[in-house]
């Protein structure tokens, strides 16, 4: 590929911070369903928190979207125009002024924010109302839970997918982004709501040793896939990936990639676990959830700005 | 469908006089734009969205020391497999019903995800507008029985337009001749409608190989990653929620049951 001729997108840190949130919110979610279905009565806060950080965390996220349009009135068009044509791409199908293109990640990733807001919204509005007193509809928080937690994995992952879509030498040259990009959702999801837990309560107890021994496997599995992103990237071997991934690795982005994304955001966390005991303090886990929260925004950060430089 | 149309560019006719470009610009009222050297004739260096037309100049050394001065204008490819077009997520970019490949502004939102998307660095955000934009193949021109402004005002006919099957018989018979003539590499680029991205309607006869002009070797649709990264982040979401099954299952050292 000769990078010379491309072209970038240059989408700005709004996008940057919408993949953040949305993985965030869709790793929330996911945290808060499992927890509820295992045992939903002893994990009450992390199921309440998480949902809570699952609605708030995706609430900014159309308008994000919305303001880095060229045309933000025509935000409506990523699924519906007065007269859709069928010539608009493989598999591409319509109903009335709908249109649902399945090789167009943005299409497809527009359509699952408006469901998972939709379901991130009912579960918020079940855990508010039993907060307030009333009954919990504990059948029909089970079946949000699912199909809501179904579609925060895709939340979660398709900015990578979206991104691998690109002709961007550092996208196009693996298959691993959406895969790392979900982890990084877990991790940061599951130390969002620890962060809150430790912060509301100023103490510890039982429901966040699971959600800390989560946090880790997510960090660990986060850790294997930007190891294969980076080793599938370096596999391809044409000149303009090589540049590419030099972006990445060495400068500009280097400094931040070793020692923010890889360094505090996922070394010294893993670190601070391996040396920490079982029932870690409210300061430690305070420090480990910020670390992950930094490290994952900044993965996602340094990886768009990254591919989308162009080469000198 | 009617017959496809498509561009024929012969390189080895191009003599850089760039009244292609000018043409273009005159057609489709495109803003003039300040000029933007890189050390060679060539002005601009990429595809913008006040250019959709680009002469492209490169000089490569050649086996006596010497340099080789190539040249070729170039434009949207307006590939059978459109990234751009798999790509834009609100359907404005659309194929017409000669295998052209469009962008509707009334409908472009302006994400910009086919900018970025295409292997050749075609299409351009125009900030004035708010859209992406580029080459049509001059649509209203076509669609009214002329043919585009570029390869009408190509003094050499290094551009030709017309139905596809036509110009690739001509093309075919153009490498032949000029291999005859010693040009060893000649060779056609986008021309096999089995080849990369289904064939391309503005295909090129080149006189050295594609990279020599900025071109990829072997261009690719960035959509076909979609079914395999979707599967590893599936793999992937196995594997976090196994792992939140496993972290928050009750454990009697934690106190549960």
């Amino acid at each position: 590929m000769e990078p010379g001729l491309l072209k970038s997108a240059d989408w700005p840190l709004l996008i940057d911070l919408y993949f953040f949130l949305g993985g965030v919110a869709g790793g929330a979610f996911l945290i808060a369903t499992i927890a509820h279905l295992l045992d939903g009565r002893r994990y009450r806060d992390v199921v309440r928190v998480g949902y809570y950080v699952a609605f708030l965390a995706i609430v900014p996220a159309p308008l994000l979207l919305i303001i880095d349009l060229g045309l933000p009135t025509r935000f409506l068009h990523m699924m519906m125009v007065s007269k859709p044509s069928v010539a608009i791409g493989m598999g591409a199908a319509t109903l009335g002024p709908f249109h649902f293109k399945p090789l167009s990640p943005m299409n497809v990733g527009a359509w699952a924010l408006l469901g998972f807001s939709l379901f991130a919204f009912l579960a918020a509005l079940d855990v508010f109302l039993e907060d307030r007193g009333g009954r919990s509809m504990v059948r029909l928080r089970t079946w949000v839970g699912i199909i809501g937690s179904l579609l925060g994995f895709f939340i979660a992952a398709y900015p990578g997918v979206l991104l691998g879509a690109t002709a961007r030498p550092l996208f196009i040259s693996a298959h691993w982004l959406g895969a790392f990009f979900l982890a990084v959702g877990a991790s940061t999801g599951a130390a969002a709501i620890a962060l809150i837990l430790a912060l509301l309560r100023r103490r510890t107890d039982e429901s966040l040793v699971p959600l800390m021994r989560f946090t880790v496997f997510a960090l660990v599995i986060q850790a294997v896939f930007l190891g294969v992103f980076i080793i599938s990237v370096m596999a391809t071997g044409s000149a303009g990936v090589r540049t590419a991934l030099r972006h990445l690795i060495a400068m500009p982005f280097g400094p931040v990639f070793w020692l923010g994304v890889v360094g505090l955001g996922i070394v010294v966390p893993l670190l601070m676990r391996l040396r920490g005991s079982v029932r870690p303090t409210v300061g430690l886990i305070t420090v480990f959830a910020v670390l992950v929260l930094v490290g994952g925004f900044l993965a996602k950060y340094v990886i768009i700005a990254a591919g989308q430089k162009l080469a000198s | 469908m009617a017959r496809t149309l498509a561009m024929f560019t012969d390189v080895s006719l191009c003599i850089g006089c760039r009244a292609c470009q000018v043409a273009c610009k005159q057609w489709n009222q495109l803003a003039p734009e300040e000029p933007e050297w890189t050390g060679s004739y060539q002005n601009h260096p990429h595809f913008t969205d006040k250019s959709y037309r680009l002469v492209r100049f490169f000089e490569q050394p050649d086996d006596k020391g010497g340099l080789t001065w190539h040249m070729m204008s170039d434009v949207c490819k307006h590939c059978a497999q459109a990234g751009c077009l798999e790509a834009c997520p609100t359907g404005a970019i659309y194929r017409t019903e000669y295998g052209t490949v469009n962008i509707n502004q009334d409908i472009c939102n302006g994400c910009r995800y086919c900018v970025s998307a295409c292997p050749f660095g075609v299409v351009a955000f125009n900030e004035n507008t708010g859209t992406a934009t580029k080459c049509t193949f001059c649509n209203d021109r076509i669609h009214n029985g002329l043919g585009p402004a570029c390869a009408k005002a190509c003094p050499t006919e290094s551009i030709r337009f017309g139905f596809r099957d036509d110009l690739e018989q001509k093309a075919l018979k153009r490498v032949d001749e000029l291999k005859k003539m010693g040009f060893r590499d000649a060779q056609l680029y986008g021309a096999d409608r089995n080849g990369d991205l289904g064939g391309l309607n503005a295909f090129f006869l080149l006189l050295a190989k594609p990279s020599t002009y900025g071109l990829p070797e072997r261009p690719r649709l960035p959509q076909r990653n979609v079914f395999w990264d979707s599967l590893a982040s599936v793999g992937a979401a196995v594997a976090v929620g196994l792992g939140a099954l496993v972290a928050f299952r009750n454990r009697n050292e934690h106190g549960g049951t």
